[in-house]
């Protein structure tokens, strides 16, 4: 038996404890062999004494039971795959009260992790009610049973004196090329690249993606995130659903335009990434663990750690950007697919949204903000925790300022972060859509959707480690073959389904059928601050 | 004959004043009106004669809900058109309009039969309704209906004769959450939701409209339209659709039927979406126990058989050598690497260690010639 020191880490030291019951354990080995984290092991209790008292005992005595690491490497993140699979109920893993776990292991260097942050619990959007009812006032509808337009523009919305019409006879005619719009469903799944995530989770998005277009008819979009796009989908009708994104990194972009000349149709759109609300400042980041051979292939890159820069290098002002990233990606796309870009939310937004709406070239396709309560699959806890901006007040303010120059509703605004995290995705999408929004993204959530376990109250996220043990955001094999595809992706279906019935049950009574862009009236909160700050009514 | 006027000069009888008027009438035994309206609502119901003999009443000129809950045995003639609502609730009488009707007539309408010589307005025949315990409503039109016709209908029945109409005969969005019930239509439909279908007639359909159309025909002073009015080829019937919308594409079909062939990655990394599970075997399996005997001077088996006896998936198997030695392995499609072995073993001669087989089985480079399929090992 090894001599403890105080400075040596023991279990209780840890922010997850192995609540283990050896009297409930039939030694199946399941737990053990399922743990992708080697936090638990079997142990025989004969070799937990020193040698000479282990011999001198009846060997009949020896029992084999399940231990924890202490290990700062295998450490346990209470993802709890040991309880789902364990036959009895004799193991599941608690989170430790008493933990230490911020003040050891500093020798890695700074902590790492993915998922949410975890500071910001009470949001905005939790104290803002749809307390504007159709009560004799006006029609409400039938939220099952009349017909709704629920469609979102994605795309430079000229206003109606600037649509380059004439009149031809008796019809209107259009007598220049004018910016593309599309008209899509007000739910973008958001971009999370091909190498944050696995294979499997990637394709489940894309797959729920197309049959909520071709069975649903719900014109729902995808971003794809930056890690490259596969040659199957570039090559498809398929690729018709989905948002390029251009990121820092410009990963997979050389092998997306030597793609063009094989395409059949057009991408839905181009999202140029400039910030992420979970990290906004940060670059992405790949740990070499998760950049396999087939990530290599799709990236083109080698295996090695991946970072994106903060920035786009030579990108300097707001106006460069307009100018360079808008005017090529158009370019790319014949002037035929919608170009937007996405910020992190941030106190500068407002300026930057403004300087957007004078774009003399009219080609900057919408504006995505991120807010701080959004996720990653990979961040400096510290920036993580600590950066970002509430989505809530930052969109209004964006929206406001439009609205004071009379240019709202001409690029588009879509925002995300945090949406549906309490579990109302819709009431979520509605209180932000009356405040100015045309439409949400969500990113995050579709990994709930297809099984994650992780949440803001420091359960696994350990998406940076390669070792996702829910095969969402792992390259490894190994643990990749644990993702059901199909079931992932009908949840996230359901999902979807779900939400545009809930979307309506808030529609309905303000007597909206179209998305309620801008209709603060339909908004109260019972918290005068809020209300005060996005100038919606105040009630108690 | 009761004969009101509702005029006196400048001087106007309110709707309240006319209504307790006609109700002291009734209550005195009077069961025949001509009553010159000026816009007075309600007038019409629900009104009863306590013998239980007909009330008649022929209007002019009346204002919304004319014979608004009206009762059976009240039989109610309109000489022009009405506003809206006639009919409204109606319980058991027989409205006459001849003229046209505004929006919502007939609706809520329960029992009895509305007829209507002229086109009615929007939300006409809006959640008509059957009550069991007696006969279905009417409503008959003689030539169109608005848009949102039939909303939310459960039950009775409309005619809708489409006489002198160009262009569709119901207007935009009809019929939209009809439960139950029917619609005959003459003419041209605008486009319906898929919880409706269209049916032909069937004969008992015809022989009921041929003896309506006469009789409705007949109240409205029409009797000249019957023979054009029956041209069945011209008529459908609106019902709900029966049966549920089909069930949705299973996901899995649609990856298999509709989906990039072969997924996404195949140029990569081939992929046959199976799972095997968290705790996986074979070449899934996270670790593996490696039989290390005599690796080190203390490390050899003493073929105690422990390991063999106490793995949970009876993975392990023992040979015997020539010599009487034994060998150990674990049989890859059982053993799911928990390390019991490993633990269990006196001698420590079990190792397990990191499974790194499959590995190899994706592609840098997406031109290769893709590797096996995991179906392959």
């Amino acid at each position: 038996m090894d001599t403890v020191n105080v400075q040596d880490l023991s279990v209780n030291d840890l922010a997850w404890v192995i609540d283990y019951h050896a009297d409930l354990c039939v030694l199946c080995g399941a737990c053990v062999a399922s743990c992708s984290f080697q936090a638990i092991s079997f142990v025989s209790t004969q070799k937990l004494l020193p040698k000479q008292t282990a011999k001198s005992r009846n060997k009949g005595n020896q029992k084999i039971v399940v231990k924890q690491s202490a290990d700062p490497t295998k450490l346990c993140c209470g993802c709890g795959i040991c309880e789902k699979v364990c036959p009895s109920r004799a193991i599941r893993p608690i989170a430790n009260t008493h933990s230490r776990e911020h003040c050891l292991n500093q020798s890695q260097g700074p902590k790492r992790r993915g998922g949410r942050g975890n500071l910001a619990k009470k949001r905005t959007l939790d104290a803002i009610f749809v307390g504007r009812i159709s009560q004799m006032t006006d029609p409400p509808l039938d939220a099952e049973r009349h017909t709704f337009d629920l469609r979102a523009p994605l795309g430079r919305v000229l206003a109606a004196d600037k649509l380059p019409l004439e009149v031809s006879g008796q019809s209107l005619r259009l007598k220049a090329s004018h910016p593309p719009v599309a008209w899509i469903y007000p739910l973008i799944f958001s971009d999370m690249s091909i190498g944050a995530l696995s294979t499997r989770a990637w394709e489940a998005i894309a797959i729920a993606t197309a049959y909520l277009n071709e069975e649903c008819g719900l014109p729902v979009r995808m971003c794809s995130g930056e890690g490259g796009v596969p040659q199957n989908l570039l090559t498809s009708d398929k690729l018709a659903y989905m948002i390029l994104q251009i990121a820092s990194g410009h990963f997979g972009w050389n092998r997306i335009l030597r793609a063009l000349p094989k395409m059949r149709t057009d991408p839905a759109g181009v999202l140029i990434k400039i910030g992420q609300g979970a990290k906004p400042g940060d670059g992405g980041w790949l740990a070499a663990s998760k950049v396999s051979r087939h990530i290599q292939a799709i990236r083109g890159v080698p295996q090695t750690t991946l970072h994106s820069p903060p920035n786009h290098q030579g990108l300097y002002s707001i106006e460069e950007s307009v100018q360079k990233m808008h005017l090529s990606l158009n370019q790319a796309f014949g002037f035929r697919v919608p170009v937007a870009i996405k910020c992190a939310a941030s106190s500068t937004s407002v300026a930057v949204y403004n300087n957007l709406l004078r774009d003399p070239y009219q080609i900057c396709g919408g504006f995505f903000l991120d807010g701080l309560d959004g996720g990653t699959g990979a961040a400096n806890t510290v920036a993580l925790n600590h950066t970002g901006h509430p989505i809530t007040s930052k969109l209004r303010d964006c929206y406001k300022a439009a609205t004071a120059q009379g240019l709202q509703g001409q690029i588009p605004l879509w925002v995300g972060g945090g949406i549906g995290m309490h579990g109302d995705a819709a009431a979520d999408a509605f209180k932000l859509i009356c405040l100015g929004a045309n439409g949400v993204f969500v990113g995050r959530m579709l990994l709930e959707l297809l099984g994650c376990v992780g949440n803001a109250y420091g359960r696994c996220n350990q998406c940076h480690t390669g070792k996702c043990p829910t095969g969402l955001c792992t390259q490894d094999l190994r643990l990749v073959q644990r993702l059901d595809v199909d079931r992932g992706a009908e949840n996230i279906v359901n999902f979807v389904l779900n939400f545009d019935q809930e979307l309506r049950k808030l529609l309905a009574p303000v007597g909206n059928s179209s998305l309620p862009v801008g209709r603060s009236d339909a908004l109260i909160s019972n918290d005068w601050a809020i209300a005060q700050s996005l100038d919606i009514a105040f009630a108690c | 004959m009761r004969h009101i006027e509702t005029l006196e000069g400048h001087q106007r009888l309110s709707t309240q004043a006319l209504l307790q008027t006609l109700e002291t009438a009734i209550e005195e035994g009077e069961t025949d009106f001509y009553i010159h309206a000026s816009g007075q609502h309600d007038i019409g119901g629900p009104l009863w004669n306590r013998q239980g003999k007909k009330l008649h009443l022929f209007l002019t000129n009346p204002g919304q809900r004319v014979g608004a809950m009206a009762l059976p045995q009240t039989e109610i003639v309109v000489q022009g058109s009405v506003p809206a609502d006639v009919g409204w609730l109606n319980a058991g009488g027989e409205i006459t309009i001849l003229g046209d009707a505004g929006d919502t007539a007939g609706h809520c309408a329960a029992q009895g039969q509305i007829y209507i010589a002229g086109h009615a307005g929007a939300r006409s025949g809006s959640l008509m309704k059957k009550d069991p315990a007696y006969p279905a409503p009417e409503l008959w039109v003689l030539k169109s209906v608005g848009s949102f016709a039939f909303e939310f209908m459960s039950g009775g029945c409309a005619i809708v004769c489409g006489w002198d109409c160009e262009g569709p005969v119901l207007g935009q969005r009809p019929c939209v959450g009809m439960v139950e019930g029917v619609v005959y239509v003459r003419g041209k439909l605008p486009e319906l939701g898929i919880d409706l279908q269209i049916q032909q007639l069937t004969d008992d359909d015809r022989q009921f409209l041929s003896e309506g159309i006469k009789r409705f025909l007949d109240k409205i002073g029409q009797v000249a339209l019957w023979p054009r009015l029956t041209d069945w080829q011209n008529w459908q019937k609106i019902i709900p659709a029966c049966q549920k919308p089909a069930a949705r594409l299973s996901l899995r079909a649609y990856r298999q039927e509709h989906w990039i062939s072969q997924g996404l990655f195949a140029d990569v990394l081939p992929d046959n979406f199976q799972n095997i599970g968290l705790a996986a075997t074979g070449v899934f399996r996270l670790r593996v126990p490696v039989w290390e005997n005599a690796k080190t001077e203390d490390r050899n088996c003493r073929d105690c058989h422990r390991c063999e006896l106490e793995c949970p998936q009876k993975a392990i198997v023992r040979t015997e050598q020539e010599d009487g030695s034994a060998v150990y392995s674990a049989l890859a499609e059982a053993c799911i690497g928990c390390g019991l072995c490993q633990s269990i073993c006196p001698q420590e001669v079990w190792t397990l260690r990191d499974n790194t087989e499959l590995q190899a089985f994706s592609t840098q480079d997406p031109k290769e010639p893709s590797g096996p399929t995991r179906e392959d090992v």
